[in-house]
């Protein structure tokens, strides 16, 4: 099966800056991918460029498209949020559904509004007059409501409060995703997402350092806490990072022999936050 | 088509001062054939009621059309450079519009629709004035200032000066839109600094003015469009006391379409502005954000 997003060798410079160093990485149909790293990691180049709004260079393919040359046309099939907040102020919530449905064949006016129907914003305001978390309501509104077969979303929940994420994420994974949909999804909030992706993508400083399913995940890579006596024992398994927690240190192990591991204290898969971390900071090279 | 229709519309909600000041325009010049002193509006028998009304009509026609004129250069300059500076290219870019189509748009807009409110609004105003003039001062001057040939006529030259505007300007339109895609702030110096130095360096390293000369001539040149002076043939000159006052037979020898499409400024000025709106759409694809 030939993956949906295609990148090898994805380099993007902004000058001398290099934000994007030669990733490889690819996005199978029908997952949740969450693509995460720090700040100034290369996540956003990384969209940009999936997303047709910069140039680049090495070799991507989004749909069995060049994002940059064909843009018109895997918009007809992607939907995204890149970054909250961006629709204009001078925007009626009703002229924005109008337009959109008037340019987008695979808009579907009656989920926009019924999904509005649940919020408190009515027609005829415009998004200055809307708080930032109203304003995301209506353009993760405007995005669910488009049959799209890739939705890119960049820090989707940014400015809402917890119920509102919560019934934000709620809302994609039950009235929206089914297999026939990809999304790519970009958060800090790692915990809020973990439950609902399938695969990861951890990037840092321009570079795919990990590239893997979640079940993927829990057969490779365990975390044991380790009290202090048994530390020796447990380091000799080379693990790839340590931390210190509450008197005990948890050491992260890549491919483990687990009945050793078994021995010396509670194993565990590790969440994808901590795991994230320990990538990061344990020289995942 | 259909995309381009919304794309319009959109303009029309974005910019609410495309109706809006043709609107105040037309309220002011309203409240004043309504409220204004008309003991002055007297017309000397002697002018010819034709002058008059053409003049009346031209008069009313010329306010709004240079007022047009500013603010067209006014929104062609920001359009593109406004949805980047509050970063809702991000939204716009979302949807399944092509970034020529977006530019065309625009271009359309600053160059076509916008005249062409303007013209209506002044089509609107004059035939109100009108009306409320030959109420307040009698069927006389309400038959000078309403001639419906004369009206028809005056349809014609809008027509004629808006399409022989849109080419002449075309170049214009076409470099304001390159700096709205390109400026990262501050269009207005964008706008006028690279054709300042441009100038500068010329007179500088060459001694000559060529640039000052081709600029002058793109901004006042539109005139070849029309004959400023018909020839005696074409004129009606009525003498008024000591004066004469020439107004031009009709419409059609104030017109110089021949003149217009020889010109070979004219063709090089659409070549230039093709190419200009062409930057400005790659423009516009690799600079989403500011």
């Amino acid at each position: 099966m030939t993956a949906l997003i295609e990148a090898r060798d994805l380099t993007k410079k902004y000058g001398t800056h290099v934000a994007l160093d030669r990733a490889n990485f690819s996005v199978q149909a029908g997952r949740i991918v969450g693509l995460i790293g720090p700040n100034g990691a290369g996540k956003t180049s990384a969209l940009r460029a999936i997303l047709g709004l910069t140039a680049y260079e090495g070799h991507l393919q989004v749909l069995g498209r060049e994002p940059m040359r064909q843009r018109t046309e895997l918009m007809q099939d992607t939907s995204f949020i890149a970054d909250v907040a961006v629709l204009p102020a001078w925007l009626r919530v009703d002229h924005a559904i109008d337009f959109v449905a008037g340019v987008h064949p695979r808009f579907r006016r009656d989920r926009a509004t019924s999904l509005l129907a649940k919020t408190q914003i009515t027609g005829k305001r415009r998004m200055r007059e809307l708080s930032k978390g109203m304003k995301t309501q209506v353009h993760l509104a405007l995005t669910m409501a488009i049959d799209a077969k890739l939705m890119v979303l960049d820090e989707p929940t940014l400015g809402l409060d917890i119920l509102a994420r919560s019934a934000f994420y709620d809302a994609l994974v039950n009235d929206y995703m089914d297999e026939t949909r990809t999304i790519l999804i970009t958060t800090h909030q790692v915990e809020e997402v973990e439950n609902l992706l399938t695969d990861v993508l951890f990037i840092n400083k321009g570079r795919i350092v990990l590239d893997s399913s979640l079940d993927d995940v829990a057969t490779r890579y365990a975390a044991v806490a380790v009290a202090g006596d048994r530390l020796d024992a447990a380091r000799a398994e080379k693990p790839f990072y340590e931390r210190r927690m509450l008197g005990k240190v948890v050491l992260y192990y890549e491919q483990p022999d687990l009945q050793k591991l078994a021995g010396l204290g509670e194993v565990r898969t590790p969440s994808v936050a901590d795991l994230f971390v320990a990538k990061l900071s344990g020289g995942a090279e | 088509m259909n995309t381009m229709v919304w794309l319009v519309r959109r303009e029309f909600w974005e910019n609410r001062a495309i109706w809006m000041i043709p609107a105040v325009i037309g309220g002011f010049m309203i409240l004043a054939a309504l409220f204004g002193n008309i003991e002055q509006l007297t017309i000397p028998s002697q002018f010819p009621s034709r002058a008059v009304g053409e003049i009346f009509m031209a008069a009313v026609g010329v306010t709004f059309f240079a007022v047009m004129t500013i603010y067209s250069t006014w929104y062609l300059l920001e359009c593109l450079y406004a949805d980047r500076k509050d970063r809702s290219v991000l939204f716009w870019k979302s949807l399944p519009i092509s970034d020529a189509m977006t530019v065309i748009s625009k271009l359309a807009t600053g160059l076509i629709v916008l005249p062409v409110v303007y013209f209506i609004a002044a089509d609107v105003t004059t035939l109100i004035m009108a009306f409320i003039l030959s109420v307040r001062a009698g069927s006389t001057v309400g038959a000078v200032l309403w001639q419906a040939d004369l009206w028809l006529q005056l349809q014609v030259l809008w027509v004629y000066l808006i399409v022989a505007t849109a080419v002449w300007y075309l170049p214009v339109a076409g470099y304001l839109l390159v700096v709205s895609a390109w400026a990262k702030r501050a269009v207005m110096l964008w706008l006028i600094l690279p054709p300042i130095a441009l100038l500068l360096a010329e007179k500088w390293f060459l001694g000559t003015h060529v640039i000052a000369g081709q600029l002058g001539e793109r901004l006042w040149g539109v005139g070849k469009a029309f004959n400023v002076d018909p020839g005696e043939g074409s004129w009606v000159t009525t003498a008024v006391d000591n004066n004469t006052i020439r107004t031009p037979v009709d419409v059609w020898s104030f017109l110089n379409v021949s003149g217009f499409l020889s010109s070979l400024d004219t063709w090089i000025g659409l070549a230039v502005g093709i190419a200009l709106i062409g930057c400005a759409i790659q423009l516009r694809m690799r600079r989403a954000e500011i």
